[in-house]
């Protein structure tokens, strides 16, 4: 019974040095210096909570540290701190209405941020901001395989019987929800095979791709990566995300729908959080960078995304190997997202609908 | 009738080494297959995609923002939750078997549920108990204690969630100490606290021991309740498993198996260096 060196003694042991460590390693202070509404005292470091899609991660490295030295420059060598964090764009706008301290938000779309505004975080109207509010932009591709063996053209090709198609959950990815609408508003501009306005046959094609649907991934990346794996034919996905696993190496082959919509991603500040900390200043000057050509040359370079002009955006840029786009739109083509998503996700709507016959 | 008897037991016996050797070796090489297809290849698999370019794989996949930062608190936590669980545990364990009352069986039920719980749900239950719009959230908030979205939720979450292994590992051991020993402790004047370092103690060591251990392990993994309940802020919140998930997304999936790597070594070596100190300690028991 005497056991000196016994294994709960070793795992105590271990136990306290651990504790010992992050008392002295980590957690220096949350930067939180609220004191009271109106007037605060900024701190002599600011530091800033940013939350983000997963996608432009390294984008948004490259940004953050061009905007601190610029801070730094001009503001007497002041640095700026950033605590950055990356998940699904719709988990971190749960998180944020759940009580995740972000200051400000970059999501992969509006309604996610709508998310928070409706619960009173964000009071400000993000969309008078410049480019609406919007940061980067991309369009819908068909990400296939090396040559395109199967010659995938447009919808109504991988809506054909025997098609294997990826496409992200729209019930569990906000992002899913873009390749929907684009199915739909290609269709109702007169392309995929599908007579202009002919809302029915809207409902019918979006029936045929997703008949064809091998795997409802929870992210747009996550259809990548199980396409990677060899699952499926063809994954509906982003431009960008195909182009940044051809910068990783990967075969992977975009195939461009002469139709698509205008996938665009905002970002802003969350008010409730930058006033409690004390950081609005900061975090707006943030904000306002992501709109200078400098931040939108690292989207465009870093991060393969497109312009927020839509014409500039659809004359396509050689250089990135952006291809023209046909017939890009804007989601307010429909009358913007409220409008969408009653007539396509709502109980009785044609994605509802073409989803329940397609299963 | 007796003579018919003998020529059956006969037959059997005959019958018994070539069909028991046979019987023996398809019981022995499923087993083992099951293993080797289910464990040993995939792990294997791993390590050599990891580690296919030598060490260099590694080092930049912790170049990146947060890697170590992210180690060092998914090993801290883990080993503070199987702390936390080796006391608790122990204690519920210990109630469990030496008391009895009302409602004990559903106590010994709710024991299992993280087990049974998705650990996704886990996670979005902390957040709806503890998180900073609750009123637990909130008296916590007041005298500066953030619960959730914090390395403390990340606590929280791997105590939930590897809460029944040092219960299940003490359990069986305690049922069967005879309490003779400790009645009689008592008996001649040892206080409870005293009989139960003296005499239960030593015997539930080597299993609880075992049971921090699992739970250290399984802590070292999780990831479904961390999602919902860190915030998953670089170098602060940001655990090694949600770090493994985003090098995948970056399409690095040799970086993530270097650091999977890494990860589980720690994990084996734990367990093998546990093993053989509770083999020691068993030997010197009986001693």
């Amino acid at each position: 019974m005497r056991a000196p060196r016994s294994g709960v003694r070793l795992f105590a042991i271990a136990a306290v040095l651990a504790i010992v460590a992050t008392a002295c390693g980590s957690d220096s202070g949350d930067g939180s210096n609220a004191s009271g509404d109106g007037a605060c005292t900024p701190s002599d470091t600011p530091v800033l909570t940013f939350a983000a899609y997963s996608t432009p991660r390294e984008v948004y490295g490259k940004i953050i540290s061009a905007f601190q030295s610029k801070w730094k420059e001009e503001h007497d060598g002041q640095q700026v701190i950033f605590q950055e964090s990356y998940g699904g764009s719709t988990t971190q706008a749960q998180n944020i209405v759940n009580g995740f301290e972000a200051d400000i938000v970059a999501l992969s779309l509006a309604p996610d941020v709508d998310y928070i505004v409706d619960a009173g975080l964000i009071t400000h109207d993000w969309t008078t901001a410049p480019d609406e509010g919007m940061v980067s932009t991309s369009v819908v591709v068909l990400d296939v395989r090396e040559g395109n063996p199967k010659g995938f053209q447009d919808f109504d090709d991988i809506a054909a019987s025997g098609v294997g198609v990826l496409t992200p959950d729209p019930a569990s990815s906000g992002g899913a929800r873009w390749n929907i609408v684009s199915i739909y508003g290609a269709a109702m501009h007169g392309y995929a095979g599908v007579a202009e306005g002919d809302e029915a046959g809207a409902q019918s094609l979006l029936t045929g791709v997703f008949k064809n649907v091998v795997a409802l991934d929870k992210s747009a990346r996550d259809s990548i990566k199980n396409f990677e794996a060899g699952n499926g034919d063809v994954a509906i996905t982003y431009e960008n995300e195909v182009l940044t696993a051809r910068e990783a190496g990967l075969p992977d082959e975009a195939v461009y729908p002469p139709s698509s919509v205008l996938i665009a991603n905002p970002a802003a500040i969350v008010d409730v959080n930058v006033d409690k900390h004390c950081v609005r200043d900061v975090a707006e000057s943030f904000v306002d960078y992501l709109h200078t050509d400098e931040a939108k040359e690292y989207y465009r370079t870093v991060g393969f995304l497109r312009p927020t002009d839509i014409a500039a955006a659809a004359a396509g840029d050689e250089e990135m190997g952006f291809p023209p786009i046909e017939d890009l739109w804007a989601v307010e083509d429909f009358g913007g997202w409220d409008a969408l998503d009653e007539k396509l996700f709502s109980d009785a709507g044609i994605f509802t609908q073409a989803f329940a016959d397609a299963s | 009738m007796a003579s018919a008897a003998h020529t059956v037991q006969r037959k059997r016996v005959l019958r018994a080494p070539t069909a028991t050797r046979l019987r023996h070796w398809t019981l022995r090489g499923a087993a083992i297959t099951y293993l080797v297809a289910m464990i040993v290849v995939p792990v294997a698999a791993i390590i050599s995609k990891g580690f296919a370019g030598g060490l260099d794989t590694f080092r930049e996949a912790m170049a990146s923002a947060g890697a170590w930062e992210a180690i060092r608190l998914t090993l801290v936590t883990s080993a503070l939750a199987a702390i936390t669980n080796a006391i608790f545990g122990t204690m519920l364990a210990y109630v469990l078997v030496r008391y009895r009352f009302r409602g004990r069986g559903l106590l010994s039920a709710i024991v299992d549920l993280p087990f049974a719980i998705p650990t996704l749900v886990t996670g979005v239950m902390l957040v709806a108990i503890y998180g900073p719009n609750t009123p637990i959230g909130k008296a916590f908030g007041s005298v500066g204690i953030q619960l959730m979205f914090s390395q403390l939720a990340v606590l929280l979450a791997l105590c939930v969630v590897t809460l029944p292994f040092v219960v299940r590992t003490v359990q069986p051991v305690l049922l069967e100490l005879d309490t003779a020993e400790e009645e009689a402790a008592q008996v001649l004047g040892a206080s409870a606290w005293k009989t139960f370092r003296a005499v239960v103690m030593p015997a539930i060591r080597p299993a609880i021991a075992a049971g921090a251990l699992l739970a250290f392990a399984r802590g070292l993994g999780e990831f479904g309740s961390i999602v919902f309940v860190s915030g998953n802020i670089e170098g602060r919140t940001k655990t090694a498993p949600y770090f493994i998930f985003q090098l995948t997304n970056q399409f690095k999936p040799d970086q993530a198996a270097a650091v999977a790597t890494l990860l589980f070594a720690i994990s084996f070596a734990l367990v093998l260096v546990t093993s053989r100190l509770v083999r020691t300690e068993r030997k010197e028991a009986k001693a």
